[in-house]
């Protein structure tokens, strides 16, 4: 007999995933992804001035501002036709790059590492064994008994004082979690190491960017950077020379550390390569521009149906035609009133709240799709495609993942495996390393542009009375993220933002395809349904970002989450 | 020299969930503070939060609250009040993060000494740019409340003679007006 959980985390301030499975025999026969709640900000960006849009969008996320900021004004230069200097461009990939090193190692440590280390099993780990373990794995130089003791020391203080905290709501002690202590200790000891080195690539960001979280160096045509060596005010070599020191940190954590520890965990868990694949359309936009009219791109985009990474297809430019003419949106099983999918130019939103029925309307995201299929995105996407297509440094890094994840776990690893929860972390591993190297390379292309004596950073954006249409894409931590504007008389006619958990947590369509993450969670074992952890997992693969937007604070303790077992 | 963060948290684009950063920027607009303090608009910062609150003397933050309170209620709140709340279960992992972040902060060690929320129980979080009455009317009692705390930290601050610019870009003009008028 089948039965239906719900897994509901609860706030006043609706907003939240929301997911649904029915479980038969201890595995997912059926799932539906949800989102609770409508925002309409885009709305707000109605009759605005094109030129200050990306200030707005930047605050859709608290988490993603700088890649809506960029999406933004890439859009509107996309429309106008204008091309952006070459000193803004690698500006803005350094920006682009060092956020999202930020956030991939967030992801791994902060949000989902807890999903496979089991806090319980820490104080019983031995801190020399765990040293000669970390050694054996890589030459971090902070693999040391003295940072593994302090860190178990910390777990045991913690776990003494009663005050669990975020560890409150952790499965520990589940069937599904197997490291050994050591493994344990190890990662959670990095957990702790990498707040420093999330910190060094946001003060890369915040160098360029003028501040963080919300980034003030954006204008349509290119930066408001001004460039001058010799001034302290302006980026100068001082500056640049900041950025690769705290770089060189960041980069050698993310090879050492981060990079080590995905494919340690991931050859422990062998059997995670094989659950969680769901949709395998995977798409990726070009991205890193390392021209002023964007022809040709460091991180190439496409792509690939039914899995077939023989038959990818690639998109030249990051506004491809292929791309702008594909995408639609499907409102059949979404909260809101449309008859036929539209594309995003014409796309309405009106709101028609029925409530929860998995067989009619279920949720408040809409369901994108590429020529009328659903699509994965994300880093794996991205590493598939580039894979498929002969990307050096997509091969480079793939490789050397397989490579180590086979010699830790004497498993055999091919590409395809990569299709799956595991998979889907390993991809953000590797997509790290490359963005690692290429940090490097742009802020060398930077250094030796100004060099040259271009100084250059804007190109003025001119409107005529026309109405203009343009879409910008930045392939984001996520995936990919597209904006499309109409722009009339300097004025925004129409704006849409197609987020990457958009394309990930989508509903089904009217031909009842299931979106990504709902695919993903068919034929999940699970050991203990009232314990979905397996659920989470697979879940948190994606790195789900639904509704970050509303921040309010709830005092009284009711943010629990619902797991109801029907 | 005290390290003090004075953060505004919440959306701007969301009615009265934008009460945190216009509190900070009329901060900033009416006020001089000594070296080391630093007044600055969060957003809605996830678990980035833990890197902006990490290793300063004290913080203390201005945000909506959800409480059964009259709107425009300004309530205070100490670490231990909100490290006692049960943070939810990370199903997006992006979800508000303040419980996290100050847990996080005191396991690493890097947790400010003294923390202070100045909570404004809001009225409407409808998509908008504007505060609602009630809101506005709490204003004032939010920025005593902060310059309270910086006394009782004995940190220095100043009334400005003029006024400097506001910043608030997200209102209208109107509203810039009304709003350095206070």
């Amino acid at each position: 007999m089948a039965n239906r959980i719900t897994i509901d985390p609860i706030t006043r301030i609706e907003g939240h995933l929301r997911i649904d499975v029915e479980v038969n025999n201890n595995a997912v026969s059926n799932a539906w992804a949800s989102c609770t709640m409508w925002r309409g900000i885009e709305n707000i960006l109605r009759g605005r001035d094109p030129r200050d849009a990306w200030l707005f969008t930047q605050r859709f996320c608290g988490v993603c501002t700088t890649v809506h900021a960029m999406a933004s004004v890439r859009s509107v230069e996309d429309a106008l036709k204008l091309e952006v200097p070459l000193n803004a461009q690698y500006i803005r990939n350094l920006i682009l790059i060092a956020h999202a090193l930020h956030d991939h190692i967030v992801h791994f440590y902060q949000l989902s590492a807890l999903d496979w280390v089991d806090i319980l099993e820490i104080p019983k780990a031995d801190p020399v064994a765990t040293a000669r373990l970390a050694e054996s794995l890589s030459p971090w130089t902070r693999n040391s008994k003295t940072e593994f003791k302090a860190a178990q020391d910390r777990v045991k203080a913690v776990a003494a004082s009663g005050q669990l905290g975020i560890f409150m709501n952790g499965y520990w002690g589940h069937p599904a979690m197997r490291l050994s202590p050591e493994v344990n200790l190890l990662a959670f000891t990095h957990y702790v190491q990498a707040l420093a080195y999330q910190r060094k690539a946001l003060q890369v960001v915040g160098i360029l960017g003028g501040k963080t979280p919300h980034i003030q160096n954006l204008t349509v045509g290119g930066v408001s950077n001004a460039i001058d060596l010799d001034s302290t005010s302006a980026l100068d070599m001082d500056k640049l020379e900041m950025i690769r020191v705290l770089l060189a940190e960041v980069v050698q954590f993310v090879n050492q550390v981060y990079f080590v520890d995905v494919c340690a965990v991931a050859a422990m868990y062998p059997e995670w390569f094989k659950i969680g694949k769901g949709v395998n359309n995977y798409m990726a936009v070009p991205d890193l521009p390392l021209d002023s009219a964007g022809s040709s791109y460091d991180l190439p985009g496409g792509t690939i149906m039914n899995g077939n990474i023989g038959g990818v297809h690639a998109f030249k430019t990051a506004s491809d035609k292929d791309f702008r003419d594909g995408v639609s949106e499907d409102v059949a099983h979404a909260y809101y009133r449309g008859e036929k999918p539209l594309h995003p130019w014409v796309g309405e939103t009106q709101p028609a709240f029925t409530g929860w029925d998995g067989d009619q309307k279920y949720t408040w995201v809409k369901a994108p799709r590429f020529n009328g299929q659903p699509m994965q995105v994300g880093p794996l996407a991205q590493v598939l495609i580039g894979y498929a297509q002969g990307h050096p440094l997509t091969r480079k890094y793939t490789g050397l993942a397989i490579e180590t994840i086979g010699a830790v776990g004497h498993i055999q690893v091919t590409p395809g495996m990569l299709e799956s929860t595991m998979g889907r972390h390993a991809a953000r591993a590797i997509r790290a390393a490359m963005l690692a190297e290429l940090a490097q390379k742009h802020l060398q292309l930077l250094i030796d542009n100004i060099a040259k004596g271009d100084y250059t950073v804007h190109n003025q954006p001119v409107f005529d009375g026309h109405e203009q249409e343009g879409v910008g894409t930045h392939e984001a931590p996520r995936g990919t993220l597209s904006h499309w504007v109409v722009v009339k008389d300097q004025k925004i006619k129409n704006y849409q933002a197609v987020v990457p958990s958009t394309w990930n947590a989508s509903p089904r369509d009217r031909s009842g395809a299931h979106g990504p993450y709902e695919a993903s969670l068919l034929h999940t074992p699970l050991a203990r349904p009232e314990e979905p952890l397996e659920v989470l997992r697979t879940v948190h693969s994606f790195d789900p970002c639904m509704a970050c937007a509303c921040h309010t604070f709830d005092p009284s303790g009711r943010q629990i989450a619902k797991v109801k077992v029907l | 020299m005290k390290k003090v963060l004075i953060g505004g948290i919440g959306n701007v684009l969301l009615g009265d969930d934008g009460v945190g950063p216009y509190v900070a920027r009329l901060l900033t607009a009416h006020y001089e503070f000594a070296e080391g303090v630093e007044v600055a608009d969060l957003g809605t910062p996830a678990l980035d939060l833990i890197d902006q609150i990490s290793e300063k003397d004290a913080v203390i933050l201005i945000d909506s609250v959800d409480v059964e309170a009259e709107p425009g209620t300004v309530l205070l709140y100490r670490k231990a009040d909100i490290i006692r709340c049960r943070p939810a279960v990370r199903m997006d992992p992006h979800s508000p993060a303040l419980v996290d972040a100050l847990f996080s902060a005191e396991l690493f060690g890097v947790a400010p000494a003294d923390v202070l929320l100045v909570g404004i129980k809001a009225e409407s979080y409808e998509a908008g740019c504007s505060l609602s009455k009630s809101v506005k009317a709490s204003l004032d009692q939010a920025i005593r409340e902060v310059l309270r705390e910086l006394e009782g930290l004995s940190v220095e601050y100043r009334r400005r003679d003029y006024p400097a610019e506001l910043g608030i870009w997200w209102a209208t003009e109107e509203q810039m007006k009304s709003a350095l008028a206070t």
